[in-house]
């Protein structure tokens, strides 16, 4: 017996190594790929369709948040178009999305309204279907406000609030819901008050959050800061010149045992600490997190004692222009991360070979205001939109609004196509999420070519 | 460790290591982090587990998924025998496996815990086929303790009793629904077409289940581990005995304290500190809010009847309701409560101007609802005379909480469950236009808070209420400094109010051209630039001048005058003026004490008042002695109002 249990494990691992030559990739090569959870399966090939989480604006086409698929793979005669657009209903200060861990759905939260929309992007990955819209999320998650991060874990998404119902300030708290759309738990934010059995490891523990990434093989989770609903609601010049506003902005990242979702420790990393990305070789045990307002790339990491530091390890242009470090983008070996700053509408390229010493070696101009970008797993194709949040975005001329596709090789970016927002009459373009056939082993009705493969991770 | 890594693992990591493929999963070693503590956390329900019919493959028959999950914690694997990723379906066996032996050394956990294995394959995964699976995978050696054990092998499953049971269905129609139950959705991997029963990709995940037939953990390739498993475990039999140890997060306790809770005091500073309060914590205490309204505190007259409204608790309850109710904006983001917010001094101590529905700009700071029933003159402007008529201006106002009209919110509001009857009873009439305001109203008549140190010297004769500087700094504010001129002290009470509007210049600039180039800009504690104004201006809609009372009576003379506020409750009402400029009691009087702002209009009451930095400090002192005694009652009382929400109301 002991034997054919062997023989069926060889056979297993000879059966791997072919699906390996046929397309499954190791996982410790796993990258919009780069800033999904490690949980959840990963585009290998080439993306079909970005999906653009839209801002509707008042007086523009129907003025309503609505995702704006586009085609984006050269192979299809739509190359570069809008192919779908679906609107949801109100103007929700759409933000940010995320896959559950089948990659079966996408959620979109809205900032403003609280609302989370659930769209099926498996039945017809060219036509995403609005199949769900929780709308009682503050009531249900005890007070919580802002749905920030959809986060894919096992079977559920952490999702982070960014504000609450008492105040509309910071203090706020982690959400935990089922991959079925119904409240699990609420776990609230450490402050100085209940620091939850987290240490506070400086002067800075403000309940606040943003982002949350997990990495699962230290049991760690990691959450950011950022500012509550009256100030992410703002008129930005407005909030500039409010003293008292300004003094809204979190300080601070918190290191999480994933396992439990208790705070391990509160670390100060001052200025609006943003975007998280956690390493993906298996040897870097550490994330990365830019400063909105003081402009500097951040290192959360774990030292030779197994703790967790925060160290500030680059500043990103110049600090005092407040170029505004928005979205960042890891590349799958976590040898280099673009970061994209705001104001100048640019987007800078670091070398992270040695993540103490990020060093910016490229840079280029993608519109007169940038925020988010999304690579490829193979970091050939970067995709840029350039909405930060309604009432931040520039005004007047400066105000554009696209969607702009590039090709990255390795040495600058080449642009391939670029659709204008509001010539179309669609809004402000904020996140984007690929998709592809072969993540459902189907194929584009139109042609047919051969499906890819997807690989399926933690 | 004590269990030896059983040969299964051992011959698929040294194929693995030549192959050089992707790493084996942490749950065919040592678990790389230290294991939870059992019983510090807490595992909530995530969902009921799915139930179905599938065939026991020891039995041939066909049996509910519940029955065989059995009446204890089960950890449910859907798997396949056919499968061919190591960190797939052969890590839920490895996993069971080892759990299997700890059961066979451990009753307790053995009567606690049952494993069961589910095939999606139900083609090739026949009940025949599983029993000769489940046989192979019986006599795989796992180390000395399972042969000392194999006399448990009664049940045919293998050596334990049958704690680790094998199913399938009867076809893709029985198991579809147990897969969409459990979201475990699968796919024929197409590079492979034509080949029937090729590779199935799916995500591989375990489900702990527990006797109540809920789901408490769902576990996936990267946590799939035998001391995580059992941490889970004890940590759910810890909870059946209440013997979860530090798990409380403070929760019930219901604390009261006054003043904001998330102070930003001193964050200008490079040392700052935090010193924010737990929201969870904070659920306040419901308070007997007509005594403030029949019975104002010392230093308060007693109540206009101006508002026409007879005080009943349930008009007052049914005002505080409204008053937090954010369901009364058009999309739900905004109550009164969000602008008044009850720790920041019935104000927004985050704000200089308020920010309305969709982020709106408001062009003026929140006033205090503190002792509002007393303004003969309500908005900065003074345009209003009644709270019951007040309210419609934030309530329909675009920039606030933008209803589009009047009908359109009170059929919202009649279409609440929550509020059926409640006019009624405190009306003796349905809600109207009228009854909602004097709603509102009767709430807002109870927010009277006064018997402050000052009220306790001046008014009650307690010599030892205020320290030497408030007195001092009550005879500058009554004498060299003039204030009382417009926050008047009458003889048995003390408004400090007018009740008119002046001319103080603070308005003023923002009317006139200006020479300013940069703004002072603060990015962190410590951290401050300067920002060309160009730049802020390319983020910034352009802003209107306010012209204060002039737009409401359109005379030129009016013209940047704004109403006075009483100055009660000051100390917590920051920032301070019509426009929330300036953030500080000591800046507001170092700002009368140069004659406020020049400009055509000033009011003649403002002039350069030459006091000394000993003298400001007086007055400031005095003024944080105007602090009430029931405030923190009337704080902790707004904490455990209801807020209400789409589709809940969170308490």
């Amino acid at each position: 017996m002991q034997s054919k249990t062997l023989q069926q494990i060889r056979h297993v691992t000879a059966s791997a190594l072919l699906v390996a030559g046929v397309g499954l990739a190791p996982l410790q090569v796993v990258a919009d790929e780069t800033c999904q959870s490690p949980y959840m399966a990963k585009i290998v090939g080439q993306e079909d369709f970005v999906y653009v989480w839209t801002l509707g604006v008042e007086g523009m086409g129907d003025g309503q948040d609505k995702l704006v698929t586009i085609d984006v793979n050269p192979k299809s005669p739509n190359y570069g178009k809008v192919v779908h657009t679906l609107s949801v209903g109100g103007r929700n200060e759409a933000h940010h999305s995320g896959f559950t861990d089948d990659r079966r759905f996408l959620w979109a939260g809205g900032l403003d309204t609280s609302k989370i929309f659930i769209f099926d992007v498996h039945s017809d990955p060219a036509k995403p279907k609005l199949v769900k819209v929780i709308d009682d999320f503050v009531a249900k998650s005890g007070g919580v406000v802002g749905p920030h991060t959809t986060y894919a874990l096992p079977g559920r998404m952490m999702i982070t609030g960014l504000s609450n119902n008492k105040d509309h300030g910071g203090r706020t708290a982690l959400v935990e819901y089922t991959n079925d759309g119904d409240y699990v738990a609420t776990h609230w934010m450490p402050t100085d008050e209940n620091l939850r059995g987290a240490i506070k490891a400086g002067k800075y523990a403000d309940g606040y959050g943003y982002d949350v990434r997990a990495l699962p093989r230290r049991n760690v989770m990691v959450t950011s800061s950022f500012t509550g609903w009256s100030n992410y609601m703002m008129d930005f010049g407005k909030m500039l010149k409010d003293k008292e506003a300004m003094k809204r902005f979190g300080n601070t990242v918190v290191v999480w045992n994933l396992h439990t979702r208790k705070p391990k420790k509160v670390l100060d990393v001052p200025g609006a600490p943003l975007e998280i990305r956690c390493a993906w070789q298996p040897n870097h045990n550490w994330c990365v997190t830019t400063t909105a307002l003081t402009s500097k790339i951040w290192l959360i990491y774990e030292d030779e004692n197994g703790d967790w530091q925060a160290k500030a390890v680059a500043d990103i242009g110049d600090p005092s222009k407040i170029p505004l470090p928005v979205d960042i983008s890891i590349t799958s070996d976590d040898s280099g991360l673009w970061v994209n700053t705001f104001m100048d509408g640019k987007s800078r390229y670091f070398d992270m070979t040695d993540p103490m010493h990020p060093k910016q070696i490229y840079e280029r101009v993608i519109g007169r205001q940038v925020n988010m970008v999304s690579q490829s797993w193979d970091g050939k194709r970067a995709y840029y939109t350039s909405s930060l949040l309604a009432n931040w975005d520039k005004k007047g001329e400066d105000n554009e609004q696209f969607f702009k596709a590039f090709e990255w090789n390795g040495k600058a970016l080449e642009p391939k196509f670029a659709i204008d927002f509001y010539a179309e009459k669609l809004g402000r373009p904020h996140q984007m999420r690929f998709g592809a056939y072969s993540l459902y082993a189907k194929a584009p009705a139109e042609n047919d070519q051969p499906a890819r493969v997807a690989a399926l991770t933690e | 460790m004590t269990w030896r890594l059983p040969l299964i693992a051992l011959g698929l990591m040294a194929t693995l290591a030549m192959a050089d493929l992707e790493p084996l999963a942490p749950g065919y070693a040592a678990l790389p982090y230290a294991i939870p503590q059992p019983g510090s956390y807490t595992l909530p329900p995530i969902k009921p587990a799915g139930d179905g019919v599938v065939i026991d493959a020891e039995t041939g028959k066909p049996v509910s998924l519940h029955e065989v999950l059995g009446d204890r914690y089960a950890l449910l694997a859907f798997f396949y025998s056919h499968c061919d990723d190591v960190n797939g379906c052969p890590l839920s066996m490895f996993v069971f496996h080892q759990l299997r032996a700890r059961m066979a050394k451990d009753p307790e956990l053995a009567r606690n815990l049952r494993l069961v294995s589910l095939s999606f394959d139900p083609q090739r995964d026949t009940p025949e086929a599983l029993r000769a699976y489940a046989a192979s995978m019986a006599h795989t050696p796992m180390g000395s303790t399972q042969h000392q054990h194999h006399h448990h092998g009664h049940g045919g499953m293998g050596s334990d009793g049958g704690s680790w049971r094998f199913v399938t269905t009867s076809g893709e129609a029985a198991l579809a629904p147990l897969l969409s139950a459990y979201g475990q959705e699968l796919q024929r991997n197409l590079s492979a077409p034509g080949q029937g029963g090729g590779d199935i990709s799916h995500v591989l995940r375990v489900f702990l289940i527990d006797p109540q037939k809920r789901i408490r953990n769902i576990y996936s390739v990267s946590f799939l581990h035998t001391d995580l498993i059992l941490a889970d475990l004890q940590t759910l039999l810890a909870e059946e005995t209440g013997a979860q140890q530090g798990v409380a997060d403070g929760t019930a306790a219901r604390r009261v304290a006054l003043g904001p809770g998330d102070s930003r005091e001193g964050y200008e500073a490079d040392d700052y500190q935090t010193r924010s309060r737990d929201l969870q914590q904070h659920r306040g205490r419901p308070a007997d809010l007509l005594q403030f309204a029949r019975r104002p505190p010392l230093g308060l007259p007693p109540l206009p009847a101006r508002e026409g409204v007879e005080l009943t608790p349930e008009k007052v309850a049914l005002g505080r309701k409204l008053f937090f109710d954010r369901r009364l904006s058009l999309n739900n983001t905004i109550s009164c409560a969000m602008c008044h917010v009850p720790d920041q001094g019935f104000t927004s101590n985050e704000l200089a101007t308020a920010v309305g529905i969709e982020g709106r700009s408001v062009r003026r700071n929140t006033p205090t609802v503190l002792n509002v029933a007393y303004l003969e003159l309500l908005f900065h402007d003074g345009r209003e005379d009644r709270l019951s008529q007040q309210i419609w201006g934030p309530l329909l106002a675009k920039n606030e909480m933008g209803n589009p009209a009047v009908g359109h919110l009170l059929n919202r509001i009649r279409g609440l469950p929550d509020y059926a009857g409640l006019f009624e009873e405190a009306f003796g009439e349905p809600l109207n236009m009228l009854n909602l305001g004097q709603a509102l109203a009767a709430y807002q008549m109870t927010l009277n808070a006064a018997d402050s140190p000052f009220d306790r010297w001046h008014f009650g004769g307690e010599e030892d209420a205020v320290p030497s500087e408030v007195k001092r700094g009550f005879a500058l504010f009554t004498g060299k400094a003039g204030c009382s001129q417009c926050h008047r002290i009458e003889k048995d009470h003390a408004l400090f109010t007018d009740q008119r509007l002046h001319n103080t210049g603070v308005g003023y600039p923002a009317s006139v051209p200006s020479k300013k180039q940069t703004e002072r800009v603060q990015l962190a504690p410590g951290v401050f630039v300067e920002v060309p104004l160009e730049v802020i201006d390319r983020v910034s809609e352009p802003q209107a001048a306010d012209l204060g009372r002039y737009e409401v009576t359109e005379d030129p003379a009016d013209r940047w005058k704004f109403r006075t506020p009483s100055l009660r409750n000051v100390a917590l009402t920051a920032p301070y003026m019509h426009d929330g400029s300036l953030s500080t009691l000591r800046e507001v009087v170092a700002f009368y004490n140069r004659g406020g702002q020049p400009n055509p209009l000033l009011d003649p009451a403002i002039h350069p008042l030459g006091l000394t930095e000993a003298e400001i400090d007086d007055l400031v002192a005095f003024l944080e002695s105007l602090t009430g005694s029931n405030v923190a009652t009337l704080v902790a009382d707004a904490m455990a109002a209801p807020i209400g929400d789409p589709g809940g109301i969170d308490q």
